[in-house]
């Protein structure tokens, strides 16, 4: 009997996903070659592909083939892993380590046959090992190993450079941090194991996937990779550094591009999502939500995005944390539902559960800074300076360059008082945003200028303060709160007239401004105090050139002819055509008390506009 | 006042310029422009066939854009305006490019105009925005800095920052928009909004074209600079636009703005024969008919343009004078309300929505009405006038002495205003400032004959009786030159107090005559006559008795309370008091 024929048979039916078919007869080509390892494996292979795990297991590990063979010592752990038996499939793995090590070197040295079929078999010796290294990962991640986990990634993508899977796992889930990151993909054997073009190509790919939304930067696609500009992923890749640079519409254009040739572009959607939200395009992103929970509704993203429109469309928080809650019972590690969970508390200052969630996120995403910068922020809303501080200093130390995180910094600084500080502060995160372009154009920034304005208050540059604020009005307008600076700031400056302008433009806008009406009311007085009782020159020694008794008595007695007074009425007029302009007096003095009022920091618009910037992590 | 362009001197030239224009601005649904333009060249003589002017070349870009330019250009007059900017958004061509923006500008303004009408009254106007104000700004200044915006680009990118408060960026961007195309109207009407006085209009840098005459002129009527107005009016009339029923009605606004009724009303009229299914400026007219109570008139003129069109606002406006001169103020408030509905940013609605809301008593509604007026134009002193009487009437004295004094700011020379300021510090005591504002009211020539009275009055409260009587010799003074018989209750008033004053300054020979006069008026008879038999008494008791001898003082002091109240509504204040 040509076994060959039916082998190919076999391999046909599995191309064709023809499981059973592959099935049956692979378990006859066993009965009829006595059982070759090779037939054993290719059975154990479509009892797994018909998700008959334990009898594929079994089929492998009852012959001892996982002990001799790499190929079979990987499928018979998948096949453990696959149902969701991890000890066993470590134990598998485990044990055979200098087995297949033995293996290794028999193939080198005698066993020929071995050495065939390992060749028939289609798999280096190094790709099974890389295959079970990222197994391993796998397996110790679902044992909430992560650490272990992310050394058996490493372990797998140097052994095989190509290996996407595991340098997806390591980034797209946060284990490491975006300089741990860049240094390992440095130290990765690329040069040994392709050529000098794929070099390139991977390192690209690579560098694409790396984390994005540590500090704002341009993204630029290399010449030699022509024709992947248009690779979905590519795009997507590019869609995110507009997202992190606060491009969103960039980002909408890109990424709704995207979903147009490819409607739910895995990769694409959180970043979709995410513009979505910052976009508030509440209606796309219900009928989005709608669809990809009819869709894929094992898959966390799809509830993700509803919760995400429940946090948006406001006032559904509890519905919001309902869904958020299942896309985290779906896949516990998935941070962006934990973190947008923190928000739905933290929009409703629920402060201790909102950091509970940040926790939780943390935890998952430890080569992520954004958990931390929220925990910070929610301590500083709490008014604890001291840990906020301490959380931010760690986010610094995970992110060091972003301007997010330097502005809380700058702001906790703000709060204790040390002016010099934060305006130094302040001003290094606008020099990070400014490396993308040479002018602050994203309204995100808006409270960045508004809190240089407050700090060059703090620091009596007043006229710096007025040009921030004039910088952030035009960023954001019609802002009642920057219009209440501004015309704080005058008043300081003894400019009342254009003080009283200002508050009430900020109360026209918002018209239960408590600062606002009290600083209205002082500068009013203030300024009737200051100003002349009307425009125009004083009119001197007023009564002693008018008319006396005697004139009036002919008056009386006429009841009439007034022609002789005439030239008196047009000496007076005369004195009241030069105008002069009125003086302004600055008090300081009466100015001390307004100075106790204070601006609040915008702490929650602060926080309001840091969170959305996770959601495509 | 300097000379108008040398350019006036070639008028077909200008007519061609004009023809030109108007092509441009109806492209590019700049309607108001276009009209603007279309007005000023129907005054001129028409051109000979071989003068007519030739649209502009088409470029490659046009003839590409042409299709979706057309189709667009459809949707867009009839208001579809998203639809619109759908088949414009991939042009390239600058007029492509300005009808897209403009349409996602105008789609925008259409929704919250839209959003105004159905959810809220109009004075709850504000609360809601034009969402895409601030997304056109991003992109408009993104090109604008690259340097890629036509004059009419800028145009729009002035009017999305006027829009957005952004007002000191928004001048720059409009007088760029101006050199960039001087022709198109709009932009100076825009820049004209945006100026606050003489010395920033002075700072600007503009083309000299001779369209900045017209600029000028419409200024100076803005800024109440109305000689220079008139004069520049009068010499483009000269120069060969008699015809234009543009300047007519400038002419007649300026008037309106000097309080010279007759002048204006005359204009007015003459503006109607020309053009008698006119309703712009229709609004001012009827303000004046309603300070002269012309009722007939203002009866016939609201009728008239009720059947020409009832849902324009100017129409709105002209019936709501019409109710408001009848006393029938909830109707009034009506129509102004239908006004703001058709369009929230005029300002003659807001203020006379104002100052009807004050006639109901109903001060909130009234503030909130005047603030709109200022938002839409912060020169509008009767808006805040209104403001400072409604404050007043809420006895926040310090903010009624701020908005009066806005307003006196506006108009340095009216006494209503100087008078109000005197009362505000006259309630808040400082009366130092209160009597300075009374002179400075009556030096100006006081409309109301109140300022002079209430100066006197207050120098009896401090007892300074010398200036006391003074100021009601002069009073008295004035009210007999004037020859009009009027407040008699004041002048008794007066004369009792001077009767007094000589009586106990033992000039009884004036006393008496005062008190002879004081006889004259019903009220003070009784007094007149009590002081004339003290004088008698006293004269019979002769000189040889001691002078010093105190009387009695026969009025009692003259009572505070009875402090005139001034009587002119803000309904007069754009009048004219003869």
């Amino acid at each position: 009997m040509n076994l060959d024929r039916l082998r190919k048979r076999v391999r046909h039916y599995i191309d064709q996903q023809q499981y059973q078919s592959a099935l049956f007869w692979a378990d006859k080509i066993a009965s009829l070659s006595h059982e070759d390892p090779q037939d054993a494996y290719w059975l154990a292979q479509c009892l797994y592909l018909t998700s008959q795990y334990h009898r594929a297991a079994h089929a492998l590990r009852s012959r001892k083939l996982d002990k001799l063979y790499g190929a079979c010592q990987y499928l018979a752990a998948r096949c453990h892993y696959a149902a969701k038996e991890y000890q066993q499939a470590l134990d598998v793995l485990d044990m055979e380590e200098p087995v297949s090590k033995k293996l290794l070197d028999r193939s080198v040295k005698e066993d020929s046959v071995v050495t065939e079929s390992v060749k028939d078999w289609g798999m280096s010796p190094a790709s099974i090992s890389s295959s079970i290294c990222l197994l391993r990962g796998k397996i110790y991640d679902a044992m909430d190993n992560r650490p272990l986990a992310t050394a058996s990634y490493k372990e797998a993508l140097k052994l095989d450079v190509y290996c996407f899977e595991a340098f997806d796992l390591l980034t797209s889930y946060h284990m490491l941090t975006a300089q741990e990151e860049s240094d390992f993909l440095d130290s990765l054997p690329l040069s040994q194991q392709c050529t000098e073009e794929e070099e390139e190509l991977l390192r690209f790919l690579f560098e694409n996937k790396l984390k994005k939304y540590n500090k704002p930067s341009e993204i630029t696609v290399p010449d030699t990779v022509n024709g992947l500009q248009d690779n979905l992923d590519v795009v997507v890749s590019l869609a995110e550094r507009h997202y992190y640079n606060c491009d969103f519409k960039m980002c909408y254009q890109l990424t709704s591009m995207v979903m147009v040739k490819d409607p739910f572009h895995a990769n694409c959607l959180p970043v979709h999502i995410g513009t979505l939200v910052e976009l508030s395009k509440a209606n796309e992103l219900f009928y989005l939500s709608h669809k990809l929970v009819d869709l894929y509704p094992n898959s966390p993203v799809s509830w993700f995005a509803v919760g995400c429109y429940y946090l948006m469309v406001g006032h559904k928080n509890e519905h919001a944390r309902r869904y958020l809650s299942k896309a985290t019972t779906l896949e516990r590690k998935y941070g962006p539902a934990w973190i947008a969970y923190g928000h739905s508390f933290a929009v409703e200052s629920e402060h201790d559960q909102a950091m509970a969630a940040y926790f939780t996120a943390a935890q998952l995403m430890k080569g992520c800074h954004l958990p931390m910068l929220y925990i910070g922020l929610e301590y500083g809303l709490t008014n604890n300076s001291k840990l906020a501080e301490r959380f931010f200093s760690q986010a610094l130390s995970i992110a060091p360059e972003d301007p997010f995180v330097i502005h809380e910094v700058a702001v906790v600084a703000f709060q204790n008082g040390d002016w010099k500080a934060a305006e130094k502060l302040f001003l290094d995160a606008m020099e990070k945003i400014k490396t993308i372009g040479n002018e602050v154009t994203v309204d995100k920034w808006e409270p960045l200028l508004n809190n240089l304005g407050h700090v060059c208050r703090k620091l009596k540059k007043y006229e710096q303060a007025l040009e921030y604020h004039r910088q952030a009005l035009v960023l954001i307008p019609q802002n009642a709160s920057t219009y209440a600076a501004i015309g704080y700031v005058h008043s300081l400056m003894g400019d009342f007239e254009s003080a009283i302008d200002y508050f009430h433009t900020a109360l026209g806008l918002k018209r239960d401004d408590t600062f606002s009406v009290t600083m209205l009311g002082h500068c009013i007085e203030m300024y009737i105090g200051d100003t002349e009782a009307y425009i125009g020159t004083d009119i001197k020694d007023k009564l002693r050139s008018s008319l006396g008794a005697p004139a009036l008595m002919k008056l009386l007695d006429t009841s009439g002819d007034a022609s002789e007074f005439q030239p008196l009425n047009e000496s007076f007029m005369r004195t009241l055509e030069s105008s002069s302009p009125k003086p302004e007096k600055p008090s300081e003095a009466s100015l001390r008390r307004t100075t106790t009022l204070e601006f609040d920091m915008y702490e929650s618009d602060m926080m309001l506009e840091t969170s959305m910037s996770d959601t495509s992590t | 006042m300097a000379a108008l362009s040398p350019e006036f001197g070639d008028l077909v030239q200008i007519k061609k310029q004009l023809i030109s224009v108007i092509g441009l601005c109806r492209e590019r649904g700049l309607v108001h422009s276009a009209k603007w333009a279309s007005e000023l060249a129907f005054a001129l003589n028409p051109l000979p066939m071989n003068e007519m002017p030739t649209p502009p070349p088409l470029t490659e870009e046009d003839v590409q854009d042409f299709d979706a330019l057309c189709l667009a250009k459809s949707y867009f007059d009839l208001k579809e305006y998203d639809r619109a900017a759908y088949f414009l958004r991939g042009c390239s061509s600058q007029k492509g490019y300005f009808l897209y923006m403009y349409s996602c500008y105008l789609s925008g303004e259409k929704k919250k105009d839209d959003e105004t009408v159905d959810s809220l009254g109009p004075l709850e106007k504000g609360q809601v925005r034009n969402e895409a104000l601030r997304e056109l700004r991003a992109e408009l200044s993104k090109k604008h800095r690259a340097g890629e915006l036509d004059g009419f680009a800028l145009y729009l990118y002035g009017v999305v920052l006027r829009k957005l408060d952004l007002l000191k960026e928004a001048v720059d961007v409009f007088v760029e928009a101006i050199h960039a195309l001087p022709l198109h109207w709009g932009s100076w009407l825009e820049l004209c909004n945006l100026i606050t006085n003489i010395e920033m209009l002075k700072s600007l840098s503009l083309p000299d074209c001779w369209i900045k005459d017209f600029f000028l002129a419409h200024m100076y009527t803005e800024l109440q600079m109305i000689k220079e107005a008139l004069q520049k009016y009068q010499s483009l009339i000269d120069v060969g636009f008699s015809k234009s029923t543009y300047i007519i009605s400038q002419i007649a606004v300026a008037y309106h703005n000097i309080r010279d009724i007759d002048q204006a009303l005359l204009l007015f009229n003459e503006l109607r024969n020309q053009d008698p299914y006119r309703i712009e400026n229709m609004d001012t007219f009827s303000n004046l008919l309603y300070v002269r109570s012309m009722k007939a008139e203002l009866s016939f003129l609201a009728h008239d343009l009720a059947e020409i069109d009832k849902y324009r606002v100017e129409t709105c406006c002209v019936i709501g004078n019409y109710y408001s001169l009848r006393s029938q103020h909830e109707k009034a408030a009506l129509y102004f309300q239908r006004a703001l509905k058709l369009n929230p940013r005029c300002l003659g609605a807001w203020t006379l929505m104002g100052h009807e809301y004050m006639e109901m008593k109903n001060t909130s509604a009234a503030i909130q009405a005047y603030r709109h007026a200022i938002e839409v134009n912060k020169r509008d002193y009767r808006a805040w006038y209104g403001l400072g009487q409604t404050y007043e009437i809420l006895k926040l004295h310090f903010y009624c002495l701020y908005y009066y004094r806005r307003a006196h700011q506006l108009r340095p020379n009216d006494s209503r205003m100087l008078v109000a300021l005197g009362e505000c510090y006259e309630k808040l005591s400082q009366l130092v400032e209160a009597k300075k504002c009374y002179w400075r009211a009556y030096s100006v020539g006081d409309v109301e004959r109140m300022a002079l009275l209430k100066l006197a009055k207050l120098h009896e409260q401090l007892n300074e009786s010398d200036d006391a009587a003074q100021c009601y010799i002069i009073y008295i003074q004035d009210v007999y030159s004037c020859a009009e018989p009027l407040e008699h209750v004041e002048v008794s008033t007066a004369l009792r107090y001077l009767g007094q004053y000589y009586f106990k300054n033992k000039r009884y020979d004036e006393a008496a005559l005062c008190a002879q006069r004081c006889c004259d008026s019903n009220d003070a008879r009784e007094e007149g006559k009590a002081l004339l038999r003290q004088i008698s008494q006293v004269r019979e008791q002769g000189e040889a008795a001691s002078a010093d001898v105190s009387h009695p003082c026969v009025f009692g002091p003259l009572s505070n309370n009875n402090t005139p109240v001034r009587r002119v509504s803000p309904l007069d204040l754009s009048s004219v008091t003869p």
